[in-house]
């Protein structure tokens, strides 16, 4: 069987590309359907799918970040109305991808493909996502700034930069600083696409920790490493997604 | 000799008509008096230029030659019939000489100022009493050199010399300085009726452009494959499943389309209508977003017949999807709002969405339309984005009523 994860922020598309895949492909498991770029990732980091099928244009992280994120990790078929800068840089680089509204001959082939691909390792898209991010307009973000939180009876405006990690409990975001920690009401989810990734590194589906408060990361066993921070006894595990962060 | 003489002037001449067409040439060119001649040229106004080139290009070689010669001729009857009128014991080759002479140089000082009348206007006072005081002293020269040569006693030139003074100072006010005045005062009110009709011209280029451009940019959105392709496949998608929602879907993608068709063919539209294509708009986007986008219309009914710009405030609801709730994780609100105040209606677009970016880079959209609102109501309408208190954005225009 073959879990799939599915990733379009319309609600009808999204409808419709589930109910097109239980016909064209029927022995598939959809593992999630995801509404936002941000879901779709937190999505495959719990479900660890091997196809997922990706909008471009979605809120939070775009489909190309999510797949970037994914790397080598999934069969990745993008979903896009229509950008002829993306059309043509699929077809260069043999990514699979489907026009909306699908149509099922289109979905077909591409399941034919994927029955194949899921026998062999996921392609690297590394080069074909960085070329197709420069020719795609850059998505508007609002890169958050700072934090509202509300510690003991006062609602503090935390500073973004001075957070050294995010950590997520349930529905909240634990949000912790040098002097003090909060909770936040936001799921860590939530927070990722707003995070700018080349400070933030998410080392774990509940970790996003600065990279300037890292002080090392150490071996805890032949599997598993630990982040440890500058000015905070806690140690942070990495999970085995995230480990080549650490490698050379 | 005149075949040097002809070369050297049709060189000038063609110098002159290049420095015309490029004043630019002017500075390039080696110092001597064809130097400081097409640095006067280069310093007329554009108007002034591509005046005198198209009449040195029309009178030039033969062409010149013929009218010369028909003023020849008047001036030389002219002459004679006064010879004859006033003084027949006058010489007639003297009379035919200074006829012509007095003649040419007319001629010569209207076709200047004909050609001159910007920089003439600035200074006319002082070319006006400088020709005069010029005529004067040739005229008081002309009675030194007879006085040199004549046989007549110095006692009897003396006493002519006041004659002489009311003579030619009468004639160089009648003759040159009232007539270059009426030409210069001519020409300049010419030049002004003429520049304000490039102006208004040019502004109704402006206008036209601006709307056409918002014309092209409305169609390019409607046929904007992400728009376009993702309506059809809700459409589809509801057909499919056999939901009654697809026929209203479809009746307001046709709404929208036939509404925006046509509001792009006039260039002002009643708030109502307006506000018609909005409504139709943004139930098309509720049914493809879902939960995401919510929406509230507010028109008074005083307001629905002002007239305001076609698809301004539809531009603004498109960026508030766009820019506001499409990229926000959990949606938002959109609200559009007439109220007036006074003698100013303010529209008010607001959206619960991600806000404005940091570095908010204006489209096209938003350009174009500060560009009609400021051609439609000359200044007196204001567009401003502003970021809304607990995130989103706000976006208001406001113009005067009735106007």
């Amino acid at each position: 069987m073959t879990t799939v994860l599915i990733a379009e922020d319309e609600p009808l598309m999204r409808e419709r590309l589930v109910a097109m895949l239980a016909v064209a492909w029927p022995e598939a498991q959809v593992v999630l359907v995801a509404e936002n770029g941000n879901d779709a990732w937190d999505g495959f980091l719990e479900h660890e799918p091997q196809v997922v099928f990706l909008d471009i244009r979605m809120p939070g992280l775009s489909g190309l970040e999510v797949a970037e994120r994914i790397g080598k990790q999934a069969h990745v078929v993008f979903v896009t109305a229509y950008d002829q800068y993306a059309v043509d840089a699929f077809d260069a680089g043999a990514v699979d991808y489907i026009l909306k509204p699908v149509q099922a001959d289109r979905l077909d082939k591409a399941v034919a493909r994927l029955r194949d691909k899921v026998q062999v390792k996921p392609a690297d898209l590394g080069d074909i996502l960085h070329h197709l991010k420069a020719a795609l307009p850059d998505p508007p973000r609002d890169k958050m700034k700072w934090i509202r939180a509300s510690v003991g009876r006062q609602i503090r405006l935390i500073d973004v930069a001075d957070v050294l990690f995010f950590q997520s409990d349930a529905k909240y975001t634990r949000v912790v600083t040098t002097g003090f920690e909060a909770l936040v009401r936001i799921p860590l989810k939530d927070l990722l696409s707003g995070l700018d990734p080349e400070v933030f590194w998410q080392i774990h589906r509940g970790t996003m920790v600065n990279v300037n408060a890292i002080a090392a990361a150490e071996r805890v066993d032949a599997e598993r490493l630990q982040v440890l921070l500058r000015g905070h006894a806690e140690k942070l595990p990495v999970s085995r997604s995230f480990a080549h962060l650490f490698r050379d | 000799m005149w075949q040097r003489f002809t070369l050297w002037y049709r060189a000038w001449d063609q110098e002159q008509l290049a420095v015309l067409a490029c004043p630019a040439l002017a500075e390039a060119m080696p110092a001597g008096y064809r130097r400081v001649f097409a640095i006067k040229l280069a310093q007329l106004s554009d108007v002034e230029r591509q005046q005198l080139a198209h009449f040195s290009q029309h009178y030039t070689g033969r062409k010149a030659l013929l009218p010369m010669a028909w003023m020849a001729l008047a001036f030389s009857v002219a002459g004679l019939l006064l010879q004859l009128a006033l003084a027949p014991d006058f010489p007639i080759g003297k009379a035919l000489f200074g006829a012509n002479a007095v003649g040419f140089t007319c001629v010569a000082i209207y076709v200047g100022a004909w050609f001159n009348y910007r920089q003439l206007d600035q200074r006319l006072l002082r070319v006006v009493v400088l020709t005069t005081l010029l005529t004067i002293l040739g005229a008081l020269l002309g009675v030194g050199i007879s006085v040199l040569v004549s046989d007549h006693g110095l006692e009897a030139e003396l006493q002519k010399i006041p004659r002489t003074i009311a003579i030619a100072g009468l004639g160089a006010i009648t003759l040159l300085a009232a007539p270059m005045m009426l030409i210069t005062a001519f020409r300049n009110r010419q030049f002004a009726s003429l520049t304000a009709t490039l102006q208004r011209d040019a502004e109704q280029d402006r206008l036209a452009r601006a709307l056409s451009e918002t014309q092209l940019r409305l169609l390019r959105a409607q046929i904007e494959p992400h728009f376009l392709f993702n309506t059809l496949g809700a459409v589809q998608q509801l057909a499919e499943d056999g939901a009654p929602r697809a026929a209203g879907l479809t009746a307001n993608l046709i709404a929208f389309l036939r509404a925006s068709l046509d509001e792009m063919r006039s260039e002002t539209v009643a708030l109502a209508d307006e506000f018609g294509l909005i409504d139709a708009y943004l139930r098309v986007m509720q049914v493809r977003l879902g939960a995401r986008l919510r929406f509230t219309l507010v028109l008074p009914l005083a307001l629905e017949h002002v007239r305001l710009p076609s698809m301004l405030l539809l531009t603004l609801v498109e960026n508030a999807i766009k820019h506001g709730i499409e990229p926000a994780l959990r949606g938002g609100e959109v609200t559009v709002c007439a109220t007036q105040n006074g003698a100013m209606l303010s529209l008010q677009v607001v959206d619960t969405g991600i806000g404005l970016v940091d570095e908010v880079v204006e489209g096209t959209g938003l350009a174009n339309a500060r560009q009609r609102l400021a051609l439609a109501h000359h200044g007196a309408a204001r567009l401003v984005l502003a970021p809304r208190e607990d995130g989103g954005t706000v976006a208001e225009i406001t113009l005067p009523v009735g106007a």
